[in-house]
């Protein structure tokens, strides 16, 4: 072995270093001062930036040098150092008590002392969502991390969330971070089972993103997966949950309806739609509550296996996790399974393999809210749900003009299906020179996705159709890392280089079959159809990256950390293929200075900053050519044509959106680490932004993605933690976080405004519900400003108008006597201006209480629900809302409810559905029971625990939610709608973990 | 173990680093540049696109009643009071918005088809294939084109006058151009049709050369109207139209023997003999099924959405017969109860020319949005042979009493030259004639404008009916252009 080593030495043209002190492999278990075993314990080989966690179980295996010395760390405990002394299990106590400067973070392509990180990252510690039943990842982010918002847009389960670090910086892409799961970048997290998680870091600031490069802008989001140690665990968890409606909305009773649509009628000079006969009925027996048909009392179930376990070179982790949820709406639902093996074997003292690998698959159904939702509001109360045929109602002659929310619910399937393998499998190999080391890796990412919808003869128009997507998408991602880390002195050094590659291969199929002859068959078997559609794609991209990183420290007070990476992308033509992504940040650990030594006061003080840029891909591939899209045509009764049309506009000149982030911080504790406190200052710039420009219809419409404006975050953000009480057996831990955004469109690169739509508004807006205009944030809703009914007084104005008082009332911003778009303006904004979460956890020997609030404030949202059951405009003919009581009339003129007229001209996009959607939630509040392990003799642990989840929710909106958003989470122009989305609920769950 | 060192340092060295082609762009599957009109398929894939601007349902164009409600300030039509209409009532109350979604369907539609025609027209030279098919597409390609500009500047007026098939940036700039300027365009592309096209049309919802002659006629009859006057051009349509009908067998048109037959609406069938030019519909495929029958002209008593029905006064100086029988719906209901429309929830008759075959319920069905009838051609020939040299003739006479005599009352005498009718007079009796024959047919609106009787119509309307909202004026013959592209490009608003 040595004689290999010295050829490798002489190979390489590299001598004069000491050889490698031997390593030895440690292991052994951390645990609290009553035994209990502590996870995700940080443990560092003093004098290098190399270490290891604790898994669940509190166990640890490191090589470390015999005659070295480990540092021990967690947060809320005291830190402390051990000699090796050449002995293979060290176990140890931690103290309660201040809080560990020496933790490990995970940082890109390595790990870092928290006390030498000189970005801006927060770290979510697994202890402080465990005491929350989580079934995802974004449950966990959600209000427990500064400058991390989250927004569960879809309550459905298994529906999107919208993650958010530091606000929005891109118009046209996806501003979703960056997911790194075990060096696997662009991971999907919804693929994630969350009890696999040991740590869990959130990248904010460009001198901790800027390492990856082109898809660093959006922050990013690294995840470290559990790992097995020495001995053999079994774990068990299992939870229940039923779950209900937050809120409804309040419907008139049918009599009463009646009653206002023949008011109505009588008033327009139509006939009574219903008797008096009819209405007494209706008084009598009731209609028909259509909420109270699309909602259920949801459940769920969620079961976890963990078995995990190891020898003195090996360890392993196998972990089975089954959730199957069904949702608050009739008819959907969720399911996911997801299999993990975690293994890692020391082959010499050299040379560590691992593998990691990982399947999941998830099954959604029909959790896109929409249809029954928006129907449930526009469907006549006094209209029965079903026929004399047993068939739900085939059209209501009264209310809406669109098919039933039953048929929205039954006749109709949305399955969404992914199956994903991870397969991610690298070496660590010491090189002869100390402190230099080579890891290699290679990741494989395949993503089957099924899409299966099917529309029922009733919904569809007697045109029963069904459509089958199928993708598989391959990513495949190198990454070839050296890192170097020495000590010289006060001087210490940790760099790293690497190369990486990736490519993202799609193949897809899209069959679509109209006219189904067997539709008892579905989306199953589509072969018997009257018109069928095929098509198929490929995309592709790749990106080849060089990136390097140097951390100097000087006497560990004076931190210095640059950056560079160089990403070359296929998606841009050649000459703006390359970019340059370079971060400088300093840190200052006044702490360590005498002065400050001597106040006695601070445990830690660092003072740091940054400067960075970081790009973002923002766009497909091939948009910088103009490919045609296929289409159809019916050139007689049988049959149709296929033909092509020419689609969105390609931009030869597109280049990479470029973001340039300053960020200022300060960390301190003081009182020995019972109390921290964390705040940062960030200001991002985002450039050559990346727009779809909206192309006129006389040219054939579509749009085009232009290289145009700047977007402006800035923000500040603060973390508060500490333990203000700790007596006997009782404590008391808080956390709390908040930030502030202030998002601005600085320019549109000379166009003074940019509209935005989602389509989200189907029938109730008339032109984009969203604008882009310098000064204003993204998100900012754009239309009329309602000002209430023209009152008796104004009979002039109106008449200028063609109104009559108590028709609606909009601001004439021109003054031309005519309500057009002219007039639109902006009123309101989507984004919230200050997030924040409250966590506390109360003790009590065995007994755990976590109450979690969590909140978003000044925040607009756009009711477009309510507006679809108030306006008599789109799909919806009368007014079913309880408001609609006080409409303005004759002896009722004070009302802004507009007044039942010929000349009554609804605006649905305008401030009068504009609401206030700020909100507090009680996000979770737990009780958990630790059975001490003395009943069982110590062989198993045993922990019980019941929890309610958005138990109660402060908040001016009408709406079930003003969480939920029905347009996806990916944009951020258009956001805040809310038109049928499906509502968060209130879950109930009961849950038991055993361990043996 | 040394050469495990060797091979990951060479591996590290070679892994993307060695592949200069490593960034190339993988564009396999994707359609795109000036090869796809190359061949003949492809071509004719292009022209098939440039229909879809006419009928993609619910999108743009004519399958869905868009054209329909923009056509609401003439006598014929009216909509709900109150509902959820207030988008159709802009046009009876004369208040159109530029955001309007109705007419700005039918905007965006007739570009999006003359995008499509531009790339046909543009690029076939290159084309290779059989002549005689590439003619027939590019004929077909004219005539779309010039159906297209012909819907948009009667509606709007002075308009964008695009002759490009591929974006460029100049397009955002472009001026508006007079309706001279877009006349002089259509009439040159159906001179290019009629002589591409073929006797027989290729499907039903094609065009042949008796459709390119017969849209010339007409539109030659709209020049000599408001706002060019041109009033030369009424002998042109008359010597066009004729055209028409002298060949009319040799182009398949002719006026079915019963007026009911004509909207017998049944979606077996792929239309009728009388259809010039139509927009088929088909209910199996994608954006392709027709939704201007059915729920659109029902009223809500029988699942119908109120969207349109018939005016009183309309209704009550509609000429009784055959014609007024398959014209209208008095009577509600589709089981045995029947209430009669005056004591219906909107009290107005609603139009049975639009109801499908049996009844059904739909607003999706396989049935042709007919753009011209041949009776139009019989009666562009009799107006204009009328307002023209000389005056009416005989075969004017014939032309007119063919639609007359068919949808009157049994008994009802010809029109003669001995009735003493002046030119002028016969020319009113025709556009008359044609009111009712066209009902709810997206032409009384035309003819008004035309004629500069919109006003006029609008007096005679019931006061039980909506009413214009303020005076109308001429500014009210045209719409205002679309908000999405006048917000784009500053230049539409001068």
């Amino acid at each position: 072995m040595k004689k290999l080593l010295s050829l490798c030495l002489v190979l390489l043209g590299l001598g004069g270093g000491s050889l490698l002190a031997q390593n030895a492999r440690v292991t052994g278990k951390v645990t609290d001062q009553d035994n209990a075993a502590l996870p995700g314990v940080s443990i560092l080989i003093s004098g290098t930036s190399q270490g290891t966690v604790t898994d669940g179980e509190g166990n640890y295996v490191i090589q470390a040098p015999g005659s070295g010395t480990l540092v021990f760390s967690f947060i809320g405990y005291e830190s402390q150092t051990v000699e090796i002394g050449n002995r293979s299990v060290i176990d140890i106590k931690l103290a309660q008590g201040s809080r560990s400067l020496d933790e490990l973070v995970v940082v890109g392509y390595g790990t870092q002392k928290k006390t030498d990180v000189t970005g801006a990252l927060s770290v979510v510690s697994t202890r402080e969502f465990s005491q929350q039943p989580v079934t995802r990842l974004d449950q966990v982010l959600q209000g427990r991390a500064a400058g991390v918002q989250v927004t569960q847009s879809n309550g459905a389960p298994g529906g999107d969330s919208k993650v958010r670090v530091r606000g929005a910086n891109s118009v046209l892409g996806n501003n979703d971070p960056l997911y790194v799961i075990d060096g696997f970048v662009g991971a999907n997290y919804n693929l994630l089972n969350p009890n696999d998680i040991e740590s869990l870091q959130v990248l904010k600031d460009a001198a901790s993103t800027s390492i990856y490069g082109s898809r660093g802008a959006n922050g990013v989001i690294i995840i470290t997966t559990k790992k097995g140690s020495k001995g053999i665990k079994v774990s068990y968890e299992g939870q229940g949950s039923v779950s209900n409606v937050i809120k409804k909305f309040d419907i008139l009773p049918a009599g009463e309806f009646a009653e206002i649509v023949n008011a109505r009628a009588a008033a327009t000079g139509s006939n009574a739609p219903f008797t008096q006969a009819q209405i007494d009925d209706f008084k009598k027996n009731g209609g028909t509550d259509w909420q109270d048909l699309v909602y259920r009392k949801g459940s769920g179930q969620q079961h976890q296996v963990t078995v995990s376990g190891g020898n003195e070179k090996t360890s392993f982790l196998i972990s089975g996790n089954y959730v199957n949820q069904k949702g608050i709406v009739n008819n959907s639902g969720f399911k996911r399974y997801v299999l993990r093996t975690n293994l890692r074997t020391q082959i010499n003292k050299n040379l560590a393999l691992r593998l990691n690998l990982s399947g999941a698959k998830t099954a959604n159904h029909n959790t896109d809210g929409g249809g029954a939702l928006i129907e449930a509001l526009q469907w006549a109360p006094t209209t029965p749900a079903y026929g004399s045929d047993g068939q739900p109602t085939f059209a209501d002659p009264i209310g809406s003009v669109s098919r039933s929310p039953l048929d929205h619910l039954y006749d109709k399937s949305i399955d969404t299906e992914r199956m994903n393998i991870n397969a991610i499998g690298g070496l660590t190999y010491q090189l002869p020179i100390n402190g230099l080391s080579l890891d290699l890796q290679y990741a494989i990412n395949y993503l089957d996705a099924q899409n299966k919808n099917f529309n029922g003869k009733r919904l569809s128009n007697n045109n029963p159709n069904a459509t089958r997507y199928s993708a598989d998408q391959v990513t495949l991602q190198n990454t070839n890392a050296l890192n170097y880390t020495r000590t010289f002195g006060n001087h210490s050094i940790t760099a790293v280089a690497v190369l990486e590659t990736q490519q993202f291969t799609d193949k897809n199929f899209t069959a679509t079959a109209n006219g189904l002859r067997f539709p008892q068959l579905g989306y199953d078997n589509i072969g018997g159809n009257s018109a069928a559609t095929v098509s198929s794609g490929f995309s592709k991209w790749t990106l080849l990256s060089l990136l390097g990183r140097v951390n100097y420290a000087f006497k560990d007070k004076y931190l210095v950390t640059a950056a560079i990476r160089r990403d070359g992308s296929s998606k841009f033509s050649e000459d703006n293929r390359n970019s340059i992504f370079p971060s400088v940040a300093l840190g200052w650990r006044l702490s360590e200075e005498e002065f400050i030594k001597n106040l006695n006061v601070f445990s830690n003080l660092k003072l740091r900053g940054s400067w960075g840029k970081t790009g973002s891909q923002a766009i497909n591939p091939y948009a910088t050519l103009s490919p045609y899209n296929s289409t159809q045509v019916g050139f007689n009764n049988t049959g149709v044509t296929a033909g092509v049309i020419q689609g969105n506009q390609g931009n030869k000149n597109l280049k990479w959106e470029t973001t340039t982030q300053t960020d200022v911080g300060i960390e301190m504790e003081i009182l020995n680490g019972r109390l921290h406190f964390e705040a940062d200052y960030f200001n991002k710039s985002t450039t050559d932004l990346l727009l779809n420009v909206q192309l006129p219809n006389y040219a054939g419409g579509g749009t085009q993605p232009r290289n145009v404006g700047e977007i402006r975050n800035r923000g500040f953000e603060f973390a508060i933690g500490g333990t203000p009480i700790e007596k006997g057996k009782f404590s008391w831990e808080t956390n709390l976080n908040f930030s502030t955004l202030k998002n601005e469109v600085v320019s549109l690169g000379g166009l003074p405004r940019l509209g935005t739509g989602t389509g989200a508004g189907g029938g109730m807006s008339i032109t984009n519900e969203f604008m882009l205009m310098p000064g204003q944030p993204l998100g900012s809703y754009w239309g009329l400003k309602y000002l209430g009914t023209f009152k008796p007084d104004e009979a002039d104005i109106a008449a200028k108008q063609g109104r009559v008082p108590g028709d609606p009332h909009y601001e004439d911003v021109n003054g031309d006597n005519a309500i057009t778009t002219d007039d639109f303006q902006i009123v309101g904004h989507a984004f919230p201006k200050l997030t924040g979460g409250w966590n506390n956890t109360f003790t009590y020997g065995g007994l755990t209480l976590n109450v979690f609030f969590q909140g978003a404030f000044d925040v607009d949202k756009l009711n477009y629900t309510r507006a679809g059951a108030m306006s008599g405009s789109g799909e919806a003919r009368q007014f079913l809302l309880t408001e609609i009581r006080d409409y303005y009339r004759e002896g009722n003129t004070d009302s802004d409810i507009p007044a039942f007229t010929k000349t009554y001209q609804p605006f649905t996009q305008s401030s009068r559905f504009v609401e206030n959607g700020s909100f507090v939630r009680l996000k979770n509040v737990s009780l958990a029971y630790n059975v001490p392990s003395s009943v069982f003799r110590d062989k198993a642990n045993i922990r019980i625990f019941a929890s309610a989840t958005n138990l109660f929710t402060i908040t001016k909106y009408s709406g079930p939610d003003p969480e939920t958003s029905n347009v996806g989470s990916s944009t951020d122009t258009a956001i805040g709608i809310d038109r049928g989305s499906y509502p968060n609920a209130k879950v109930y769950t009961v849950g038991l973990t055993l361990g043996f | 173990m040394k050469k495990l060192t060797i091979l990951l340092l060479s591996g590290l060295l070679l892994t993307g680093a060695g592949c200069s082609d490593y960034l190339d762009e993988d564009t396999t599957g994707l359609l795109y540049g000036p090869n796809v009109l190359s061949t003949q398929d492809g071509l004719e894939s292009a022209l098939t696109g440039a229909y879809k601007g006419l009928a993609n349902q619910w999108t743009y164009g004519f399958l869905h009643p868009s054209a329909n409600a923009a056509v609401l300030g003439a006598d014929d039509v009216t909509t709900h009071p109150a509902s959820n209409k207030a988008d159709w009532r802009e046009f009876d109350q004369f208040n159109v918005s530029t955001t309007n979604q109705r007419s700005n369907a039918v905007y965006n539609g007739c570009y999006k088809a003359i995008q499509g025609a531009n790339n046909v027209i543009n690029n076939y030279q290159k084309t290779v294939g059989t002549k005689a098919t590439i003619d027939i597409i590019v004929g077909e390609a004219h005539f779309i084109r010039a159906f297209s500009y012909y819907w948009l500047t009667r509606f709007w007026g002075n308009i964008p006058l695009i002759m490009a098939g591929e974006y460029s940036d100049d397009l955002l700039t472009v001026k508006k151009s007079t309706p001279q300027e877009v006349y002089d365009l259509i009439v040159a592309d159906l001179k290019v049709a009629e002589t591409n096209l073929p006797n027989a049309k290729r499907d039903p919802g094609r065009p042949n050369k008796g459709s390119a002659k017969a849209f010339l006629a007409d539109v030659y009859l709209t020049m000599a109207g408001w706002p060019l006057k041109q009033t030369d051009k009424y002998d042109l349509a008359a010597a066009k139209a004729k055209e028409v009908i002298d060949n009319a067998a040799t182009y398949g048109f002719e006026l079915l023997p019963t007026f009911a037959a004509v909207f017998e609406n049944d979606p077996a069938s792929p239309g009728t003999k009388e259809a010039v030019f139509q927009i088929s519909g088909y209910l199996g495929g994608s954006g392709t099924a027709n939704a201007t029958y059915g729920n659109t002209t029902m009223p809500g008593e029988e699942g119908g959405w109120d969207d349109m029905f018939a005016e009183l006064n309309f209704f009550r100086d509609f000429p009784a017969g055959p014609r007024k029988d398959a014209t209208f719906r008095t009577e509600f209901g589709l089981g045995a109860t029947k209430i009669p429309w005056q004591n219906s929830l909107t009290k107005h008759p609603y139009y049975q020319k639009w109801y499908i075959k049996g009844n059904i319920v739909t607003s999706s069905i396989s049935l042709p949005s007919v753009m011209m009838r041949y009776p139009h051609v019989l009666t562009i020939y009799a107006e204009a042979k009328a307002r023209g040299t000389g005056g009416p003739d005989q075969a004017a006479y014939d032309a007119l009493n063919k639609v007359r005599l068919r949808g009157r009352a049994a008994g009802t005498k010809a029109l003669t030259p001995g009735d003493g009718l002046t030119a002028a007079q016969f020319a009113d009796e025709v556009v008359q004639e044609r009111a009712w024959e066209f009902a709810c047919e997206r032409t009384r609106w035309f003819d008004l404008v035309r004629l500069e009787k919109v006003e006029e119509a609008n007096a005679k309307k019931s006061t039980d009916d909506l009413q214009p909202i303020k005076p109308i004026v001429k500014a009210n013959y045209w719409f205002p252009l679309p908000y999405t592209d006048t917000s784009i490009n500053p230049n539409l608003n001068q």
